[in-house]
């Protein structure tokens, strides 16, 4: 671990000794899986956007870094301040009224470059102008919203959005970091969060599960279709080459979680070749298939994009497999 | 909407109606009709003809005074004309069927029971008199037996009539919590919460199986039945889908009746499908109350499992494993935690040992998918994912 001189009078955070990963997490997707008011540049960028829904209108204007998200129904309009921003590209704010919360009825996508139905809602009939704003989020799906998007979020405690800092920070995953950095701080460094160098692959992924979706979670609820190709840690574990003791199909094999995700193709392909390259042994090739098509751009075929319903977005795949022309979405 | 789930005069005449409605047809001939035709008779044959003839004579005689006397809501005078009828000709179909709903009606569940047994030996798959025997043997204290019945006349469509739903889904959700089955009665009284169906008594049965007391609503002591009716409420709130209306309720529970037993465990029990860790707060603080109560411990040791908290797992998993070694969930929870941290070859046996008794068990197959992929058995980890897909299929 770096242990660095600590700066006179400088307030001691986690960048102080591991100035590399906080610095490269500033930008990666998780530390802004949601923004805070004020902060999020699609809004600031789309100041003035408007969609009609049926008999509804929808209006999010931004002004002064403040942003608001009004619905009207042509007689009645409900304004309400947009405290809560969810997702970095296409987003869905959580919306309060009353003491309750919401889940915005409209969204906004990037490839739409407008307000759209938010993913899921489309069966929703709203009777009036609250249920046009949003639907009502049950206690424990706040809960989840918050927690996989925020940090802060206490087990065993009243869940306080207001209190809950947007984005993971470190203390997310690093169970332990705060404690670790007060007692670093007082040059104490037996305190360490547990490390997740030692998880295997299996656990990597029920890790980063616990937000991304494990593959339990998904059998558990008999979740089926496209609509859950965004649960890569589930999507990764179909795979035929998914085997939890090897590291070379973890998560963390492809995606460091402090850095921005890598849309370069040719970036994945080291990843896939380190199992399916050309083997001088005969047995270790006929343990792992090589591809008789191509060596490069591995994902361009084996992990196909697909479409999200009614997201306005397509997610990559994450179950690797042979893919054959017009075949149906795979379970 | 309130609608009465009670055996209350009304309820039974409304089904007593929608039970006639409902009894096919096909399933009770109408006896007058098979009966032969009149001729006069001379010779010895034709004398025991003739004998049959009185008899068929008589039997239509009474059959139309008893559909009269039913039609004329004359209870007593049907029952008996009924009775005399069946003693004529005892595989009269109808009679019997009549003869148990107007016994039913008049409170002689006795007689009902064995009306409606004689059509069942005739008729095996009449499901109404199935039910209606089923609750006719709930008012005589014949419990099993009403359990069974009504169980079996549900597992043969009796909830498709909706007027008979609401009485045979009640007396089934106070049966199965009799029986000990309080997860199946929640189930049952949960579809009345979600049609805002309401009555007091209905309250104290959500209670009564959320908080896993095995008796009738009825039975319940003066002195509990204010808790019981508060506590019912806030899962019935809790069921109709306002949640957070439900979470007030259940707080302003906890803080009056802050050792009543199982009280933490019902309101976890509601939120664990929802979220495993809201759920095990709940799990925690009934243990706080009550540390010996082991469904809540095993359930808490499960719902971490759930949760994927291996580590926190352990410890209650192994004291409810060392309480209760045949408790399959028990077994799970021990058997996953310990494969998660570190003792594979223990974990697989305990669920393995569920899968002998239960060879469905999801929980049981995704824990031999993470052992056998973390262990690097690339096949086995392959057939146990094939199986978890087609159990959630």
């Amino acid at each position: 671990m770096a242990q660095h001189p600590k700066a006179a009078n400088a307030p001691v955070t986690c960048a102080t000794c591991h100035n590399g990963a906080a610095t490269s997490y500033a930008t990666a997707p998780m530390r802004h899986a949601m923004e805070p008011q004020g902060a999020n540049p699609a809004l600031a960028t789309h100041t003035d956007m408007s969609v009609q829904l049926g008999a509804y209108s929808y209006r999010v204007q931004t002004k002064d870094g403040q942003s608001t998200y009004a619905v009207s129904d042509g007689t009645d309009t409900l304004t309400l301040p947009i405290h809560w921003i969810f997702g970095q590209h296409a987003q869905t704010w959580v919306l309060e009224k009353d003491g309750h919360y919401y889940e915005s009825l409209v969204s906004y996508f990037p490839r739409a470059n407008g307000l759209a139905i938010t993913p899921g809602d489309q069966k929703i009939t709203p009777h009036n102008l609250t249920e046009a704003m949003g639907r009502q989020l049950p206690i424990w799906e706040t809960r989840t919203c918050f927690n996989c998007h925020g940090s802060g979020v206490v087990a065993g405690e009243k869940l306080t959005p207001a209190k809950v800092t947007p984005g993971l920070d470190c203390e997310r995953c690093h169970a332990g970091a705060q404690q670790h950095m007060a007692d670093a701080a007082q040059d104490n460094f037996k305190t360490l969060p547990k490390s997740l160098k030692r998880l295997d692959a299996e656990q990597v992924s029920d890790f980063c599960g616990q937000c991304h979706r494990t593959w339990d979670t998904v059998m558990r609820n008999k979740w089926h279709g496209p609509a859950f190709v965004r649960f890569q840690p589930y999507r990764l574990e179909n795979s035929k080459c998914f085997i939890g003791n090897d590291p070379r199909i973890s998560c963390l094999a492809c995606h460091n979680p402090h850095q921005p995700v890598n849309h370069d193709v040719a970036f994945y392909d080291a990843k896939c070749l380190a199992c399916h390259a050309e083997s001088k042994s005969a047995s270790a090739s006929a343990a792992m298939k090589t591809c008789p098509v191509a060596k490069s751009n591995c994902t361009s075929c084996h992990m196909p994009k697909v479409e999200l319903p009614g997201g306005h977005a397509q997610f990559t795949d994450h179950y690797i497999r042979v893919v054959h022309a017009g075949e149906p979405y795979p379970e | 909407m309130a609608i009465s789930v009670f055996p209350s005069a009304a309820a039974r005449g409304l089904l007593f109606l929608s039970l006639i409605l409902a009894l096919p047809v096909a399933q009770v001939r109408c006896a007058a009709r098979d009966m032969p035709s009149a001729h006069n008779p001379m010779s010895a044959p034709e004398k025991a003809q003739d004998k049959t003839q009185e008899t068929s004579s008589q039997f239509d005689d009474l059959a139309a005074r008893a559909a009269a006397a039913r039609d004329q809501q004359n209870l007593p005078v049907a029952i008996q004309l009924y009775t005399q009828a069946e003693q004529l000709k005892p595989d009269w179909q109808e009679g019997w069927w009549y003869l148990g709903v107007l016994q039913y009606s008049a409170n002689q569940f006795t007689g009902a029971i064995d009306a409606f047994t004689r059509l069942l030996q005739l008729v095996p798959t009449a499901v109404p008199a199935m039910a209606l025997r089923g609750l006719c043997e709930f008012e005589t204290g014949a419990y099993d037996d009403s359990l069974r019945d009504l169980e079996q006349a549900v597992a043969h469509g009796a909830l498709n009539e909706p007027h008979n739903e609401p009485i045979i889904r009640y007396h089934l959700a106070q049966l199965l919590t009799h029986a000990g089955r309080f997860q199946e009665a929640l189930e049952q009284y949960r579809v009345f919460a979600e049609h805002k169906a309401d009555a007091p008594d209905l309250k104290i049965g959500i209670a009564l199986a959320g908080m896993r007391v095995a008796s009738f609503p009825k039975d319940a002591a003066d002195k509990d039945r204010e808790f019981y009716l508060a506590a019912g409420n806030a899962g019935y709130v809790f069921f109709s889908g306002d949640n957070e209306q439900a979470d007030g309720l259940f707080g302003q529970l906890f803080a009056r009746y802050p050792s009543a037993p199982n009280l933490h465990y019902f309101y976890g029990f509601l939120l664990f499908p929802h979220d495993p860790g809201l759920a095990i707060d709940q799990f925690r603080g009934e243990l706080a109350v009550n540390p010996g109560n082991e469904t809540a411990n095993a359930l808490l040791a499960l719902t971490l499992v759930i949760a994927g908290r291996f580590t926190e797992a352990l410890e209650p998993a192994q004291r409810a494993y060392a309480n209760a070694p045949d408790m399959e969930m028990a077994q799970l929870a021990l058997g996953r935690s310990l494969a998660e941290t570190g003792d594979m070859r223990r974990g697989a046996e305990l669920l393995n040992q569920v899968l002998a008794r239960d060879p469905n068990s999801l929980e049981a197959h995704l824990g031999l998918v993470s052992i056998f992929s973390r262990s690097g058995n690339r096949e086995d980890a392959e057939r146990e994912r094939k199986v978890c897909r087609d159990l959630a299929k």
